[in-house]
């Protein structure tokens, strides 16, 4: 690995103030990406996945609020940008696609003028070079007849296509740093297989790093180098995309995984994980997985696990694993 | 020898169409060809999976068999019986033996009704069971499903989403159903709790003898709920097959594609995968000829001009493509 990360976020915390409490939607995270990585980031809905993204861009709105944490970006605390400068950042050095292709876009502008917008606020050019950037652009993420689409409003694109064209967006200033979020949820699975394609091809092209976020485990092994698996507002593992899949450590990645009906693997029976995701108004003390968890010992309710590094680059939050607690064997 | 099972749901050239209105006067301008021309048996105590993307008219499917929706032509027969020609009355009772299991729990229970009402509705309706047994049968479904006793008195909004798809799983099983139409039953709840319903609906089909028709868009699930698997594009049947055939020998392009499109777990890439270009054409006055043909990597000039025939190329295998004649 080369020099520092491109991103690092240290014991994040953005939480939502309501009237029934306080949502612990992410508590105490910490994640890094290097340059050029695809990272991961995989839970179920209502985890805190989408609050760590739109955390990184600022966009939290009250009533929820970032309460404490560091992100740091290329040498600066993202967190500690006015709100000026993080301006400039969005949409420039990181650029985000939603989930939903269709509602993420202005209906009233153009394709063409809305692609336009982000390249004019970013980059000193002028009009026609603009207008010859948006084709190039439309072009590279396989829009046909780019020219003419550029004029056409969103609701004449079909869902795959302004996922394309929300892309395209995305990586008009040509970004360092991509946030993703379930780019594909919304799609077909047909669609869904041509995005995945042309995501892996502009990898190649664009040399950006990636934050993928997603609950559909097949997208994100086509795409990540590295996995972080979050549950209720923590990450509980972190690694090498091979080692999550093939040497799961925590009890809720082995029994996520082993949940999922899957084409390869005609299971009789699927595995399932007792209870439901824990509300965060009140999530259980100690490791927020214990109540679900069959190898839930005296100590998981009392205490929080810390992260353990098992493996190079193998990180788990689970008293299992801790240097001085037992070493219970997993399959 | 194992006995023949018995056919318990036969669908014949059923098809609805719904106007697209236009114009002042909205007059119709255009037909929606939602189920068009579809055919199949459902055999007794099987699962049959009804798989396609969305907008390809699987729901529109299910709804029509059940009479949710009127069918434009065609024939439904449940048990030799005739459903779609039976009268309201008779309709109603029909309903008892086959129930629906919706796609949003969140949306399909009455917010003001307890549990106990929405459970014990058809039990009112149909003027089956008061007072203590209405009762004790209302707890019974309650722990079938995986749910307690003192559920019954709670409203919708107090349990979670694979809670309220247990509520609404005893609902469909008040009426004693043998039929059970299930269109996305898991795909508004969260990824571990998918699990525990797909894992009951196979208990109960085992301890009951329900038959299924599940329709879903996720076809590992499929694979893993059904016996049989049908594959809807655009209003049409594309193939029908036993669940084996489908997945290791597809034999329609549209098949071949939709399952090396899906994207597997721990798998970097999925070989020979198949990228379709274009989108799913609109059920509005569809193309002439084979639905598919547009995108289908091995077009013909004949598979412009005349639609396939719904043919068993081998044994249970049916198949619509000219190339496989």
């Amino acid at each position: 690995m080369s020099g520092a990360p491109l991103l690092s976020i240290n014991d994040l915390k953005t939480y939502f103030f309501i009237t029934e409490g306080v949502v612990n939607a992410v508590d105490g995270v910490h994640l890094k990406i290097n340059k050029e990585e695809v990272l991961g980031l995989v839970g179920e809905s209502g985890c805190g996945k989408s609050t760590v993204a739109l955390s990184i861009m600022r966009l939290i709105r009250p009533p929820g609020k970032i309460v404490g944490g560091e992100i740091w970006f290329e040498g600066h605390d993202l967190l500690r940008k006015s709100e000026e400068e993080m301006r400039k950042i969005r949409g420039g050095k990181v650029s985000m696609i939603f989930q939903n292709p269709t509602s993420s876009m202005n209906p009233v502008y153009t394709v063409g003028s809305q692609i336009a917008e982000a390249i004019k606020l970013h980059q000193d050019v002028r009009k026609h070079e603009t207008d010859e950037k948006v084709v190039e652009i439309l072009h590279k993420v396989g829009i046909p007849d780019p020219g003419k689409r550029a004029e056409d409003y969103p609701h004449e694109y079909s869902g795959g296509m302004c996922q394309r064209a929300m892309t395209a967006m995305a990586l008009s200033c040509n970004p360092m740093l991509l946030i993703a979020d379930e780019p594909t949820t919304n799609l077909d699975v047909t669609i869904q297989a041509q995005i995945l394609e042309l995501m892996k091809a502009l990898r190649k092209d664009f040399g950006a790093s990636i934050l993928l976020i997603g609950h559909n485990l097949g997208v994100i092994s086509e795409l990540c180098d590295k996995v972080a698996v979050m549950y209720a507002g923590k990450v509980v593992e972190y690694s090498k995309l091979e080692m999550i899949f093939e040497k799961a450590k925590h009890p809720y990645t082995q029994a996520l995984l082993e949940s999922i009906p899957r084409l390869d693997a005609g299971a009789e029976r699927l595995r399932t994980i007792p209870g439901t995701v824990p509300r965060l108004i009140n999530p259980p003390p100690g490791c927020r997985f214990h109540p679900r968890c069959e190898y839930a010992m005296a100590v998981c309710s009392k205490q929080e696990p810390p992260h353990v590094e098992i493996g190079q680059g193998h990180t788990v939050a689970c008293f299992l694993y801790t240097e001085n607690g037992r070493t219970k064997r997993h399959r | 020898m194992m006995e023949m099972p018995e056919t318990i749901l036969e669908v014949r050239n059923l098809k609805k169409y719904f106007p697209v209105r236009g114009g002042i006067l909205l007059r119709q301008v255009a037909a929606i060809h939602a189920v068009d021309d579809i055919s199949f048996d459902v055999k007794q105590e099987e699962t049959l999976g009804l798989v396609g993307e969305s907008g390809c008219g699987k729901t529109t499917l299910g709804r029509t068999i059940l009479r949710l929706i009127k069918a434009d032509a065609g024939t439904v027969r449940y048990m030799g019986r005739d459903l779609l020609g039976l009268k309201e009355k008779e309709l109603r009772k029909a309903r008892l033996e086959m129930a629906m299991v919706f796609q949003d729990p969140y949306a399909s229970l009455n917010p003001r009704m307890t549990v106990a009402d929405i459970i014990g509705e058809p039990f009112d309706i149909h003027d089956l069971a008061k007072g203590n047994e209405r009762k004790g049968r209302i707890v019974e479904l309650l722990k079938r499903v995986g749910l307690a006793p003192f559920h019954m008195y709670r409203y919708p909004h107090e349990f979670s989403g694979g809670q309220k798809q247990r509520i609404g799983i005893a609902r469909a099983l008040a009426g004693d159903p043998k039929l059970i139409v299930a269109d996305e039953p898991v795909s508004s709840l969260d990824v571990s709790v998918r699990a525990q319903i797909l894992n009951l609906l196979k208990d109960l089909q085992d301890d009951l003898g329900l038959t299924y028709l599940y329709i879903s868009h996720d076809l590992s699930a499929v694979e893993h709920m059904s016996d049989r698997v049908a594959v809807m594009y655009v209003g049409k049947l594309m193939e029908l097959a036993p669940a084996e055939g489908i997945y290791r020998n597809p034999l329609h392009p549209y098949t071949k594609a939709l399952l090396s499109a899906i994207p597997v777990p721990g798998r970097k890439a999925v070989k020979n995968r198949i990228i379709l270009k274009g989108s799913v054409p609109t059920p509005i006055d569809p193309p002439p000829g084979c639905r598919f043909n547009p995108r289908c990597p091995h077009r013909q000039p004949i598979c412009a001009k005349e639609d396939p025939e719904f043919i068993e190329v081998s044994k249970g295998h049916f198949v619509a493509c000219h190339s496989r004649k």
